[in-house]
């Protein structure tokens, strides 16, 4: 019996005193009668059920950090969809003559190297980064656990398959697919970036989501639910998610930003959005050569990049807190 | 005295708080002397053996009192480095969990000759002999061919027996084993405490068993310590306890176990459960689980009332305890 | 209470796991025979204990008798009908009346779900059992049962003590009313003052449900204490079963005999009186059972007919004629009866099972 000081369990039950130690009729309707720890909730009466969803909806809505992040990332949707209203300028309108120039009246921060506006650029580029961000993480992390936690639960061939796969991917470098594959791709819209982004992008999240799924498989919860007659469809959804879905959050929040990144790398290298497409990373990397004559203009986009992936972090991390009771 | 443990205090910081895993044990264990420290989990009793040992985690862990008396001398005022020299060369532990307790990427001959090469400055070639001569000593068949095994490839009894052995290497006047066979099944236990129970007989050394099984104590201790909420609330020769313990809590858990010898009908469980070391209860820590508490139970904390020459209770109300009727 | 009708008959069962090598074409190169040709019969109402060592089959049997495992071969007879090859709606029907309880009650809830939740999961899966409304009084009056407040219903099994935790496993079980219910060592984990609280919820549940219970453990204290009957494992098979005084005070097979007397007593008394069988090495692996007899690497009565001959689990001869506790079903050629438990001295301390009445008596100064 192992002693954890630090985690001591249980509090006192039953403050009932003087009862002879005579349990034979009074030991369950006396003992233990009020669990231990004790919780910030759970010490009003019985009310209403609760289910996991309910009370992590519960939690979320006073957790700062998760107010403040989506609150940021509200933002960012808003300005995606109808970026003139805060910036009503033309973000093609460039003017070479005022290239690298500072800050001045109307043109908050400066002009690019092409001078073009940097105020006005950065904020209609939110919406190509944000959609490839947003869209390429949603297809990996949905495409990735679907994938990953079925070959966990089944397991068997279908496993195997799927790993040798994963293992395939793994292997290909990254730019140079993007070199080959975007090079045919004549629309110069995001969607095919986010789908190569996707194809490349899910093995990682398949490999995650297939160790998380096969720890909590097993778990005795798992076991019981299946002597309970459970389908396998219940015990997936009701068990195994829920207990394997928090690695899959972090591990995708934190490639958020990657994807945004990396698609300013395929943008650099032509093979991403083109120039008339106006994004945070096409502007960062035609920004970076000139980092010291006109640092401000490499400054905003990625300030902006910065804020942005932050916000999905903190989102991912506040969601997945929420869906943990122990942590309440 | 070979050991002398007094008021000893132990904390643990933690993000919800203070838990007071150790508050004021005394205990003392003579050469040749088998003390038994009894107790459920969170009551202290693997927490002071680490103090004692000085393998405490600081932080989060922290001696905030008393002293650990070695032979007269306070191990907790030593240097690191003395501290470090008496550890093994005169004081060992034995762990519940031999396999996470012995190196898995060296073979055991390695890991019980590094005692002799670090603390007796002995070659790799006399070193490996001593430890194939201490695994013939505790027992383990075709040592001079196993001593070249990886811990993994030994049974869990075997494991046992090579922990027994790095203990004993350099015949340490003190061993404290904190729940050496909870991890064993019943034939290989026994087997060990007997091992045990002789070793400790040809080298007259000190034992601390610490342990949750009234069983295995009832078989090889001599006095026995029993622990509640990081204190000691009974301590007494073994054979006085078990006639007639002298704490409600004692009491409970004689009561409290399923004998072999007989069949029981409803067994008198204590009630409730044990304390939270965060907020443990004001006045006697058990008074809320005890059929025996009163008034004075709340609000004063017992001291170790002497019962008789040698024995020890801290419950005001020990005597009746210790004569109740039945 | 214990009638005579069976209502679960194991016969022959065996399950064998297959061990294999390579990665793409697997060969097998052996098998680890975890339960190797168990047979009993559990009567409605009593409850089998089920006594072993760790590696001798005692888990698998268990999931085996939950379906939770297809045996290799052999049957499991519930109320006549073989369960062991059934499937879809007529398992689950089964599944209904054999519930089990979980040894480590920090595994065996789901972590992410309410007390109301994991109780109540039954009824969503059998939801014939209990209408949709009913189902959240039907929790609360399970908690009541269990001796747990109803009002814990939404919180979740970390803010609850390992005990508590075992309640609600417990609970769980029970929410379908089933027939049998097979625990898998579920007081092991527990600490002494709180074991003592389930086993005794068990037992009052027991009554209260009209339950049979299959009752695996390692302690051989716990069992004797709740079963009528216990089987004694090792390796794979019943060496050893009958009643429990049969079993304690009159064991025939040298097995149950060390495994008794290898047991400390909670009596510093018993230290003189006691005779001690340390068996020398440890449990031969399941993948590699010894010919014959698979105790006689371990057993001082070995000879060699033991190597040769498996030795049947039937009353040994030598005992079929003259009756009596010795004369029940274990499996060794060389059986004799042989006491390792003492047999209890009145203690002039208290008797077992009545606490002591505080303040009833004259002070005295101690002896």
């Amino acid at each position: 019996m192992p002693e954890q000081p630090q985690q001591p369990e249980g509090a006192i039950a039953g403050t009932g005193m003087g009862g002879a130690m005579d349990l034979a009729a009074s030991e369950a309707s006396t003992l233990e009668r009020r669990p231990g720890g004790g919780g910030p909730r759970g010490t009003g009466p019985a009310g209403r059920p609760r289910s996991l969803w309910s009370d992590a909806w519960r939690d979320l809505r006073r957790n700062p950090v998760f107010i403040a992040s989506a609150l940021v990332i509200l933002f960012l949707v808003l300005i995606s969809v109808w970026p003139s209203l805060i910036a009503p300028g033309d973000p093609l309108a460039c003017d070479l003559s005022k290239a690298q120039e500072g800050p001045r009246s109307g043109h908050p921060f400066g002009f690019d190297g092409q001078g073009c506006d940097v105020y006005t650029r950065t904020i209609h580029g939110a919406r190509t980064s944000v959609t490839v961000g947003v869209c390429a993480t949603l297809g990996v992390a949905i495409l990735g656990s679907v994938l990953g936690g079925l070959a966990g639960f089944f397991g068997g061939a279908w496993d195997a398959i799927l790993s040798r796969t994963t293992d395939i991917f793994f292997a290909i470098p990254v730019v140079l697919g993007g070199l080959v594959l975007l090079s045919v791709v004549t629309s110069n819209t995001v969607w095919p970036v986010v789908g190569f982004m996707v194809l490349l992008g899910w093995p990682q999240i398949s490999r995650i989501a297939r160790g998380a799924v096969i720890t909590a498989r097993q778990n005795d919860y798992v076991q019981a639910a299946r002597a309970l007659g459970a389908s396998p469809s219940r015990i997936l959804l009701r068990h195994i998610a829920p207990n394997a879905i928090a690695p899959v959050i972090v591990v995708a929040t934190i490639a958020l930003g990657t994807y945004i990144a990396l698609e300013a790398t395929l943008s650099y290298l032509g093979v991403g959005l083109k120039p008339p497409s106006v994004s945070w990373g096409i502007d960062i990397s035609a920004a970076s050569p000139y980092i010291r004559n006109a640092p401000h203009a490499l400054l905003w986009p990625s300030g902006a990049l910065a804020i942005t992936v932050l916000a999905f972090i903190m989102l991912g991390d506040a969601v997945r807190d929420a869906l943990d009771p122990k942590l309440r | 005295m070979l050991l002398d443990v007094r008021d000893l205090h132990v904390e643990f910081r933690t993000r919800e708080g203070v838990a007071r895993a150790v508050n004021g044990v005394s205990y003392a264990v003579d050469e040749g002397e088998t003390l038994a420290v009894l107790g459920e989990s969170g009551s202290g009793k693997s927490v002071t053996a680490q103090a004692v040992m000085g393998i405490l985690d600081v932080p989060p862990g922290r001696i905030t009192g008393g002293r650990v008396l070695f032979r007269g001398r306070d191990l907790l005022t030593l240097k690191d480095e003395e501290r470090r020299r008496v550890r093994g060369a005169e004081m060992a532990m034995i762990f519940q969990d031999a396999l996470s307790a012995l190196n898995p990427v060296l073979t055991v001959g390695d890991q019980l000759g590094e005692m002799f090469v670090v603390h007796r400055g002995m070659s790799k070639k006399d070193a490996r002999a001593r430890a194939v001569e201490l695994m013939v000593r505790v027992g383990i068949p075709a040592a001079a061919q196993r001593v070249r095994d990886y811990p993994h490839q030994f049974s869990g009894g075997m494991r046992q027996r090579i922990m027994i052995a790095m203990a004993l290497a350099l015949q340490p006047a003190l061993i404290i084993a904190d729940e050496p066979t909870t991890a064993l099944d019943v034939t290989v236990q026994a087997q060990i405490m007997d091992l045990l129970a002789e070793l400790q007989r040809e080298y007259r050394m000190g034992l601390v068993l610490i342990t949750h099984d009234l069983g295995v104590v009832a078989d090889v201790a001599d006095r026995i310590a029993v622990m509640y909420a990081g204190r000691i609330v009974e301590s007494a020769p073994v054979h006085d306890l078990y006639k007639a313990p002298a704490h409600p809590y004692t009491r409970g858990l004689l009561d409290s176990i399923p004998r072999l010898d007989r069949k029981g009908r409803e067994l008198s469980a204590i009630k409730g459960l044990p304390p939270n070391l965060m907020d443990i209860p004001p006045g006697c820590a058990f008074h809320p689980r005890c059929p025996m508490a009163r008034d004075v139970c709340l609000t004063d904390v017992p001291p170790l009332y002497e019962v008789s020459g040698d024995r020890g209770s801290a419950c005001h109300f020990w005597r009746e305890c210790l004569h109740g009727r039945s | 209470m214990a009638g005579h009708e069976p209502i679960l008959e194991v016969s022959g069962l065996v399950k064998y796991y297959p061990l294999t090598r390579g990665v793409l074409f697997r060969k097998q190169i052996g098998a680890v025979r975890a339960v190797d040709g168990v047979d009993f019969t559990l009567v409605r109402g009593e409850t089998l204990g089920i006594v072993g060592e760790s590696g001798c089959g005692k888990s698998t049997l268990a999931r085996l008798l939950v379906t939770l495992e297809r045996p290799t071969s052999g049957a499991i007879r519930y109320k006549g009908e073989d369960i062991t090859r059934l499937s879809g709606r007529a398992l689950k029907a089964v599944r209904r009346n054999i519930q089990m309880v979980f040894q480590d009650p920090y595994t065996s809830l789901n972590p992410r779900m309410t007390v109301g939740d994991i109780i109540g999961e039954p009824y969503e899966i059998h939801p014939e059992v209990a209408l949709r409304g009913d189902r959240r009084r039907r929790v609360q009056e399970l908690l009541d049962v269990v001796g747990l407040n109803p009002e814990y219903i939404n919180r979740y099994p970390h803010q609850f003590s390992g005990g508590q935790r075992q309640r609600i496993g417990i609970a769980r079980a029970l929410a379908l009313r089933p027939e049998i219910v097979v625990a898998d060592e579920p007081v092991s984990a527990l600490d002494v003052s709180v074991q003592a609280q389930v086993v005794n919820l068990m037992a009052r549940l027991q009554g209260e449900f009209g339950l049979s219970y299959v009752f695996i453990a390692h302690d051989l204290s716990v069992v004797r204490h709740i079963s009528d009957r216990v089987g004694v494992m090792y390796l794979g098979r019943i060496v050893e079963i009958g009643r429990d005084t049969e079993i304690y005070d009159h064991p025939t097979h040298p097995y149950t005999q060390a495994l008794l007397s290898a047991v400390p007593v909670p009596d510093p008394e018993a230290r003189e009186r006691r005779e001690r069988i340390i068996l020398s090495g440890d449990v031969p692996s399941p993948a590699h059972i010894p010919s014959g007899c698979r105790f006689r690497t371990r057993c001082w009565k070995a000879r060699e007919r033991c190597a040769l001959e498996v030795p049947p689990l039937a009353v040994p001869e030598r005992f079929r004629a003259q009756g009596g506790p010795a004369a029940h079903d274990s499996a060794c050629h060389f059986a004799e009866e042989r006491r390792v438990v003492p047999p209890e001295e009145a203690t002039p301390g208290h008797p077992p099972g009545q606490p002591p009445v505080p303040g009833g008596e004259p002070h005295e100064e101690p002896a």
